[in-house]
């Protein structure tokens, strides 16, 4: 039996991020969470985390594109799985319907529409995290 | 602080120059001059002026010319016509050719204040009015995305909370409140699908919408529009069948677009036709077009209802199971339609059903677009494998 993956999930929604983390603590996960990027950023230099879930729209825009960028510019960060949950449908999701979609901001990620289903979403983290772990295998 | 209007005076005469410089000295004005109109057009390139004064005639290119250079260098420059021989015939004629007034020669001091006075007011009117429409416009173009957001993260945050609680509350609720549950999420699903499309009815600018435009089947947007809609027929038992033919020449659009489209049309006849009814696509190649059709076996528009069934916002009257809806739909599909520089058209009978029907135009390779447009399709972000 693994250890208990260690999640953060960035989102400047409280109450949806408290629906999202029970989901996410029922499935033996472990949560932090931060409400704004400038915490988010400082969280994930602080720990290493198994897998972010990113809001997009955040404080004056789309912040948490920001974030992503940041994230794949560093050589550590990059390999973090990424799960960007995003509100607001973009014209990408609006072409592909509900289509798994790869942002390819880092080298694993996904986007998935707000709100979501607990089951798709517990399926999701598990394929990114499986995904992230064979590549990192691969790499070695 | 404000910075001082500019004006540049064209005038050949030096005696006119100089006195309209004395008398408009010290009111904090930026005065430049030129003494013709070549001149004069040169240099408002680079002093951009608010107001000009100019001669109508004067050696070289005359006053109407430089008027017409004038809008070139800023359609928003007043211009005010100096008319040496005072006949209402040049005035009229330059006024014609966008001057806000004219000074016609002698003029006295207070009448040259007063009109220069009065245009730079103009001035001020325009370069407002053209910031407000700028404004307009920049929010037009962000207000789909502003509201999308507002609207939707609390509604997405109540959902994903009711989707959280009706798992993990699953052993201790009855059937009626596990029913409850369903209908609040069934709620805020379709409100959060009616500000989509209505986020999605203005956010197609007819302006932008034909860029991306590439040769198109419109077999495959029948195709998806049917897989999409499938499963709210499938509720309903509803028969979707598909008639149209394999091949069919293509349509110069955008596919994503254009299923949208073909969605609110199939989708609209499955909304609109009882449980056990059929919704019928077909589509057949016509000389010049391609016909598609989708006819439903439902309630029909009442002949009052159906000029009107197109314009936003407008909802028939309903029958007792019908739907909710926006009055949105057709209005977006026809406007998708038009930017496909095709027609949309509707027949139907109250009782028996409607039948839409969408013709747009056969793509022919002289109406392509230069090569390489076509190709230039994003590629940053692509639908992703199935995992």
């Amino acid at each position: 039996m693994s250890e208990r993956k260690q999640l953060l999930m960035i989102d400047d929604d409280p109450d949806f991020v408290e629906g999202i983390k029970s989901i996410l603590t029922a499935a033996k996960y472990d949560v932090d969470v931060a409400h704004n990027p400038k915490d988010g950023l400082a969280a994930l230099q602080k720990k290493r985390y198994d897998l972010l879930l990113l809001d997009i729209m955040m404080g004056r825009g789309a912040e948490g594109v920001m974030i992503a960028r940041k994230m794949s510019r560093d050589p550590k960060l990059r390999e973090i799985p990424v799960l960007i949950m995003t509100g607001i449908r973009e014209q990408i999701a609006f072409l592909f319907g509900s289509q798994a979609l790869h942002p390819h901001f880092v080298e694993v990620d996904e986007l998935m529409e707000k709100p979501v289903e607990p089951r798709l979403l517990l399926e999701r983290i598990e394929a990114l995290l499986k995904a992230a772990s064979q590549k990192a295998s691969e790499k070695k | 602080m404000e910075k001082p209007s500019r004006i540049l005076i064209i005038d050949d005469e030096e005696i006119v120059l100089d006195s309209c410089l004395s008398v408009l000295e010290g009111r904090g004005y930026e005065i430049a001059t030129a003494p013709d109109g070549t001149e004069g057009l040169k240099k408002a390139e680079e002093f951009a002026p608010d107001l000009v004064l100019v001669d109508l005639m004067m050696p070289g290119i005359s006053g109407f010319d430089v008027l017409e250079g004038m809008r070139g260098v800023d359609p928003a420059i007043v211009t005010i016509v100096i008319t040496g021989y005072s006949t209402v015939e040049s005035a009229v004629e330059a006024m014609k050719r966008g001057a806000f007034d004219f000074l016609p020669k002698p003029f006295t001091p207070d009448e040259l204040r007063m009109i220069v006075g009065r245009g730079i007011e103009r001035r001020r009117l325009v370069l407002e009015a053209i910031a407000l429409r700028r404004e307009r416009e920049m929010l037009q173009q962000n207000f789909a995305a502003i509201i999308s957001h507002e609207l939707r993260s609390p509604l997405s945050a109540v959902q994903q909370n009711l989707f959280v609680l009706t798992a993990e509350l699953d052993s201790q609720l009855d059937e009626s409140q596990k029913g409850r549950f369903e209908r609040l999420k069934s709620r805020i699903a379709d409100l959060l699908k009616m500000i989509q499309s209505w986020l999605r009815a203005v956010s197609v600018p007819e302006g932008t919408i034909g860029e991306n435009f590439v040769p198109t089947s419109v077999r495959t947007s029948i195709a998806k529009a049917i897989e999409s809609v499938q499963p709210h027929a499938t509720r309903k038992d509803i028969t979707i069948t598909d008639s149209s033919p394999e091949s069919l020449p293509p349509v110069l659009g955008d596919e994503a677009i254009l299923t949208e489209a073909l969605v609110n049309l199939v989708g609209n006849a499955v909304k609109y036709t009882h449980a056990g009814g059929k919704v019928a696509v077909d589509a057949a190649a016509e000389p010049g077009q391609v016909v598609v059709s989708v006819a439903d076996t439902g309630v029909g528009i009442a002949a009052e209802d159906v000029p009107f069934v197109f314009d936003a916002f407008y909802r028939g009257k309903v029958g007792p199971d019908a739907e909710a809806g926006c009055g949105l739909g057709l209005a977006l599909t026809r406007r998708i339609i038009e930017a496909h520089h095709g027609t949309i058209s509707v027949e139907s009978e109250i009782g028996k059903g409607t039948t839409f029907t969408v013709r747009l135009p056969v793509h022919t390779p002289e109406s392509a677009s230069p090569p390489g447009e076509a190709a230039a399709a994003p590629t940053t972000l692509e639908p992703g494998d199935k995992r």
